[in-house]
C-alpha cells in the first residue's frame, strides 16, 4: 500500500515536471525579447559578437532542438548555465534555496501556530476573543503581502528599528531576525483564511450530535476538545493549511523582492525578464517539486488523522 | 563610433515609489535649489576625503551584478563594481578630465598612440603589469569571438603591439581622438593575461573571479550576498590608501526597499538614480545626499522617418510645448537640470571653457506655448496623430510620456500610446520591428566618457547605432568627423559645441532634462566621488569615516 502510494506519487511528480518544463520552455520561447539583448542592455552588438553569443547558448537552433538539448542535459544532472550570470544553474539555485525554504517554513509555522490557534480560540470562546479574531482576520485577509511588507518595514524597521529592513543574515540568529518581517508579511493574509476555516470547522464539529452526547456523558472538556472536536475538524484544517502553504511558494517572490532577499522567487522573476531560460526552468522545477511534495505530505496526513481515509485516496 | 547604453531596463527599478505613503510625499521646496541651469552651480564632483578607517560598507546598486568582465560591462551595477576594483589605461577624474591611469599616453603622429606603463603598476597578486597584459586586454575587447560589447570602439584601430618593455603602440587607420576617452573607460580596463587565460570563459563570473590592479581587491562573489571587495594593502600607487576594509556591492531592486535600507543603515551608500522620493532621504538625518555633475541625458528619441515628427518644425514645436520643470520635480524630485543642449553639461571633460562659454550662449529650452503653436500651425499638422512607445509599468517613463502627450495635444496633435511591459521596453532600442509605427519614445542615455560627442555621434551621424530616424545632416556629419580627427582639445570642443548647437535646433532627439548624479552616503561616511565618472573610474579611493 505504502509503496504503491510512493511510486504513484513519484510517477506523478515526474510527469508534472516533464509537462511543466515543456510548457515553461515553450512559453518563454514564444515571449518577445531575447536573452542577448537583455544581456547587452539593448545596445546593438556587432554581428560577429551576436553570432558567437547565439552559438554559445544554442539560441540559433529551432525550438524543439533547444528543448531537447536542455532536457538531455537535465537528465544528466546538468541544468545549464545562466546566460546573465555565467554561473551553473544548480549553484544559482543552491545559493538561494535556503532563503526561500526558510522563509516559507517560517511563514508556515506562523500560519499553523497563530492561524489554527486563533481559529480554535475563536470557536471555543465566543464573545470578546471570537469577535477580536473575526475583526482582525477580516482586516488581514484583505492585506496583500506586498502591502504588508511595506507597512511592516515602515513601522518595525524604519520607525522602531527592531528588525532589519532588507537582506539576509549571516548567522542562524541573524537569519531569523532578517526573515521575521518577511515571514509575517507572507503569512498574514493566509493566516486569516486558515483561522476562519479552523473556526468554522471547530464550530461545526462542536455542534455535532456525538459531541453533545459526549458532553452529556460528562467527558472532561479537555478530552472532549482534543478527541471529539479537534480530531474531526482536522481534515478541513489540514486541507486549507496545505493549500495555503503550497501557494506561499509562489507568493514568496513578491515578499523576497520587497525585502531584497535573495530567494528563488525574486530571482525567477528577474530571470524571466531577461529570458534566462535555463534559470527559469531550473527554479520552476524546484518550485513544482516542492508543490507536489507538500501535497503528498497533506495526503499522508489525511491517512494519519483519519484511519478511514486510505493512503492515496482523497479525503471525503 | 562608440556604442552607447541606455537605462530602459534599469528604469524598471525606479518604477516603484510603491505605497510607502510617507515616502511618496513630495516636499514643496525640494526642487527649487537644483533646477538651476548653470552647468556646475550647486553640484559637487567629489566629497570631503574620509579620514577614519571603516570596517565594512554595503553599497547598493539597482540589481545584482551580472558580470565583472569589462567586455560585458554595460550597465550601472557592472560598471560600479568594476570601476571600484579595476583600472584602465587612462583615468577619468571626477570633473571628467582624462589623466594618466595605468599608463601615460603620447601621440607622436595623428595615427599613432604610444602608451607607456606607469612604473610599479602591479596586479593584486604582485605581478607587474606588462605590455602583454595590455595587448591581451585590448585584443579581448576587439575580438568578436569573445562576444564583447565594445568592439566598435576600436574601428579605427589598425594594430596594437608591444613596442618595448613597458610600451604599447596603437596604430590607427585614421586619426581618432575619441579613443583616449574610451581607453579611460570600460574598453581600457586592464586585466591579467595569465589569469584570464587560466580561467577562460569563467573569467569575470562567480566561478572564476577577476585579476586587476585597483586599490580594492576582489574577494568573493556569492549569488545573493553580492560582490565583496577588500582593501588592497599592497596597492601600487602610494598616493591612495584605501580606508574601508570591505565594500559589498549589493543588488537592491526595489526603490522602496532601498530607501528603507538607507534610512536604517542597512545600506551605507549608493548612486541609486531616479528616486521619486529623494527628498525623504534628503531630509533624513541618517543620510547625506549629494548631487554631482551627471553625464546622462533624458531625451525623447525620434524613431520615425515619416509623419509629423519627421518635420523639424513639429519637433521644435513639441520641444517648446514640453513642461520640463514638471518632469524635473515629479520624476526626478529635483535631481535634474533644465537643458540647453542634448548633452548633459557634466560631459564637458575637456575644453571646458570653450564648452561652457558656448553652452551659456545657447538658450534654455523653456516652455513657450504660443511660439510652439505658431510653429505647429506653420507646419500644418493640426489633427494629425503621433504614436509614442511607452510602458505603464515604468512610472518614470509613463510620467514623461504623459508630459509629451500633453505637449503634443497642446500643439494640435493627437497622441496614441503604445504601452509595452517593462521588460519589453528594451525592444524599442533593439528591434526595428518593435519600432514599427512608433514615432518616438523616452530614454535615459549616456556615453562612455565625458564628451558631448560620445552620445551625439550615435544618433546624429548616418549609421549611428541609435540613429533610429535616419537623421543625416551634412554640416553635422562634417563637424563630428572633423572633431574626431582634431588633436587640440579646445578646437575639438569648439567643433563639438557647434554640433550640439545644431542638434539643439534640428532636434534629432528632443532633450528632456539633464539628470544630475545623485550620491547618497550614510551619516559618518564621506569621500566617494560625486560625479558620473564613478561609472568609469575608481570612486572609493578616498571613501572613509568622518572624524
Amino acid at each position: 500500500m505504502r509503496w504503491r502510494f510512493l511510486v504513484r506519487r513519484l510517477a506523478m511528480l515526474l510527469v508534472s515536471l516533464l509537462v511543466a518544463s515543456f510548457v515553461i520552455f515553450g512559453a518563454l520561447y514564444l515571449a518577445p525579447g531575447n536573452p542577448i539583448s537583455a544581456l547587452s542592455g539593448g545596445r546593438a552588438l556587432p554581428p560577429a559578437s551576436l553570432r558567437v553569443l547565439e552559438q554559445r547558448y544554442h539560441l540559433n537552433q529551432p525550438f524543439l532542438a533547444q528543448y531537447w538539448y536542455w532536457l538531455e542535459n537535465a537528465l544528466h544532472g546538468n541544468f545549464g548555465i545562466s546566460i546573465t550570470l555565467q554561473e551553473n544553474v544548480s549553484s544559482v539555485i543552491a545559493a538561494r534555496m535556503w532563503t526561500t525554504g526558510g522563509l516559507v517554513l517560517y511563514a508556515s509555522l506562523i500560519i499553523v501556530v497563530v492561524g489554527i490557534g486563533s481559529g480554535v480560540l475563536a470557536a471555543l470562546r465566543p464573545g470578546l476573543a471570537d469577535t477580536s479574531v473575526l475583526v482582525s482576520t477580516a482586516i488581514t485577509a484583505a492585506v496583500p503581502s506586498f502591502v504588508a511588507a511595506i507597512v511592516l518595514i515602515l513601522v518595525f524597521s524604519v520607525k522602531l528599528g527592531w528588525f532589519p529592513a532588507l537582506g539576509n543574515g549571516t548567522s542562524l540568529w541573524s537569519n531569523v531576525q532578517h526573515l521575521t518581517l518577511p515571514a509575517v508579511a507572507l503569512a498574514v493574509s493566509s493566516l486569516a483564511i486558515v483561522a476562519r476555516v479552523t473556526r468554522a470547522a471547530v464550530r461545526e464539529e462542536a455542534d455535532r450530535e456525538h459531541v453533545q452526547t459526549a458532553i452529556s456523558r460528562g467527558i472532561p472538556a479537555r478530552q472532549l476538545i482534543r478527541r471529539h472536536i479537534l480530531r474531526n475538524a482536522a481534515i478541513p484544517i489540514t486541507t486549507v493549511s496545505g493549500i495555503t502553504i503550497a501557494s506561499l511558494i509562489a507568493v514568496a517572490a513578491v515578499v523576497e523582492t520587497a525585502f531584497s532577499l535573495n530567494g528563488l522567487g525574486a530571482y525567477l522573476v528577474q530571470a524571466a525578464e531577461s529570458k534566462d531560460l535555463a534559470v527559469v526552468q531550473g527554479i520552476s522545477l524546484v518550485l513544482v517539486t516542492a508543490f507536489v511534495v507538500i501535497n503528498a505530505i497533506v495526503d499522508v496526513l489525511y491517512a494519519v488523522l483519519d484511519p478511514r481515509v486510505a493512503l492515496g485516496s482523497r479525503a471525503q | 563610433m562608440s556604442p552607447r547604453r541606455r537605462t530602459s531596463a534599469a528604469a524598471a527599478s525606479l518604477a516603484a515609489c510603491a505605497l510607502l505613503a510617507a515616502a511618496c510625499g513630495r516636499s514643496v521646496n525640494a526642487s527649487t535649489a537644483s533646477s538651476q541651469v548653470s552647468p556646475t552651480k550647486g553640484l559637487v564632483t567629489t566629497t570631503t576625503a574620509g579620514t577614519k578607517p571603516v570596517s565594512s560598507v554595503t553599497w547598493a546598486v539597482y540589481r545584482p551584478v551580472n558580470s565583472l568582465d569589462p567586455i560585458f560591462a554595460f550597465d550601472y551595477p557592472e560598471n560600479t563594481a568594476i570601476s571600484l576594483m579595476c583600472e584602465s589605461l587612462l583615468l577619468q577624474q571626477p570633473d571628467g578630465a582624462i589623466v594618466p591611469g595605468l599608463a601615460t599616453v603620447a601621440t607622436p603622429g595623428p595615427t599613432s598612440m604610444v602608451l607607456t606603463l606607469r612604473r610599479g603598476a602591479k596586479f593584486w597578486d604582485g605581478d607587474p603589469v606588462t605590455p602583454a597584459d595590455v595587448v591581451y586586454s585590448l585584443d579581448r575587447q576587439m575580438d568578436p569571438s569573445y562576444g564583447g560589447f565594445y568592439g566598435q570602439v576600436f574601428n579605427r584601430v589598425k594594430s596594437i603591439a608591444a613596442t618595448g618593455s613597458n610600451q604599447v603602440t596603437i596604430t590607427l587607420s585614421k586619426p581618432d581622438y575619441w579613443l583616449e576617452g574610451e581607453l579611460s573607460s570600460m574598453p581600457g580596463i586592464i586585466i591579467q593575461k595569465s589569469y584570464a587565460l587560466k580561467e577562460g570563459k569563467n573569467y569575470g563570473t562567480p566561478a572564476g573571479g577577476i585579476m586587476c590592479t585597483g586599490p580594492y581587491e576582489f574577494k568573493s562573489w556569492t549569488a545573493g550576498a553580492g560582490v565583496t571587495a577588500v582593501a588592497n594593502p599592497h596597492y601600487w600607487n602610494p598616493a591612495v590608501k584605501p580606508l574601508v576594509k570591505q565594500i559589498i556591492i549589493k543588488g537592491v531592486p526595489s526603490a522602496a526597499s532601498f530607501t528603507s535600507g538607507m534610512l536604517t543603515h542597512a545600506i551605507q551608500g549608493s548612486y541609486y538614480f531616479g528616486l521619486s522620493n529623494l527628498s525623504e532621504l534628503e531630509h533624513s538625518s541618517a543620510v547625506k545626499v549629494y548631487q554631482g555633475p551627471g553625464e546622462s541625458t533624458d531625451a525623447f528619441i525620434i524613431s520615425t522617418t515619416t509623419g509629423p515628427l519627421a518635420n523639424v518644425k513639429v519637433r521644435q514645436a513639441l520641444s517648446l510645448a514640453l513642461d520640463r520643470q514638471a518632469i524635473i520635480s515629479q520624476v526626478y524630485d529635483g535631481a535634474a537640470l533644465m537643458p540647453r543642449w542634448l548633452a548633459n553639461p557634466g560631459t564637458f571633460g575637456y575644453g571646458q571653457s570653450v564648452f561652457t562659454a558656448a553652452y551659456d550662449r545657447s538658450p534654455v529650452l523653456n516652455q513657450d506655448l504660443a511660439e510652439a503653436r505658431k510653429l505647429a500651425r506653420q507646419a500644418g499638422v493640426n489633427g494629425q496623430t503621433i504614436t509614442i512607445g511607452t510602458s505603464s509599468e515604468l512610472s518614470s517613463i509613463a510620467a514623461e510620456t504623459g508630459a509629451y502627450q500633453q505637449a503634443a495635444e497642446a500643439i494640435g496633435l493627437k497622441v496614441v500610446l503604445k504601452s509595452v511591459s517593462a521588460s519589453d521596453y528594451i525592444n524599442f532600442f533593439t528591434s526595428a520591428q518593435a519600432r514599427q509605427g512608433i514615432d518616438g519614445f523616452i530614454t535615459v542615455n549616456y556615453g562612455d566618457y565625458a564628451d558631448p560627442a560620445a552620445l551625439l555621434a550615435t544618433l546624429a551621424l548616418p549609421g549611428g547605432d541609435q540613429n533610429y530616424d535616419n537623421f543625416s545632416n551634412p554640416q553635422m556629419t562634417a563637424l563630428l568627423d572633423q572633431a574626431e580627427g582634431t588633436a587640440s582639445p579646445d578646437q575639438r570642443a569648439a567643433l563639438v559645441a557647434k554640433a550640439e548647437e545644431l542638434a539643439a535646433k534640428l532636434l534629432p532627439w528632443i532633450p528632456d532634462v539633464q539628470p544630475t548624479n545623485v550620491l547618497m552616503l550614510s551619516k559618518g561616511l564621506t569621500g566617494a566621488v560625486a560625479s558620473f565618472s564613478y561609472m568609469f573610474a575608481p570612486w572609493a579611493d578616498a571613501l572613509g569615516g568622518t572624524s
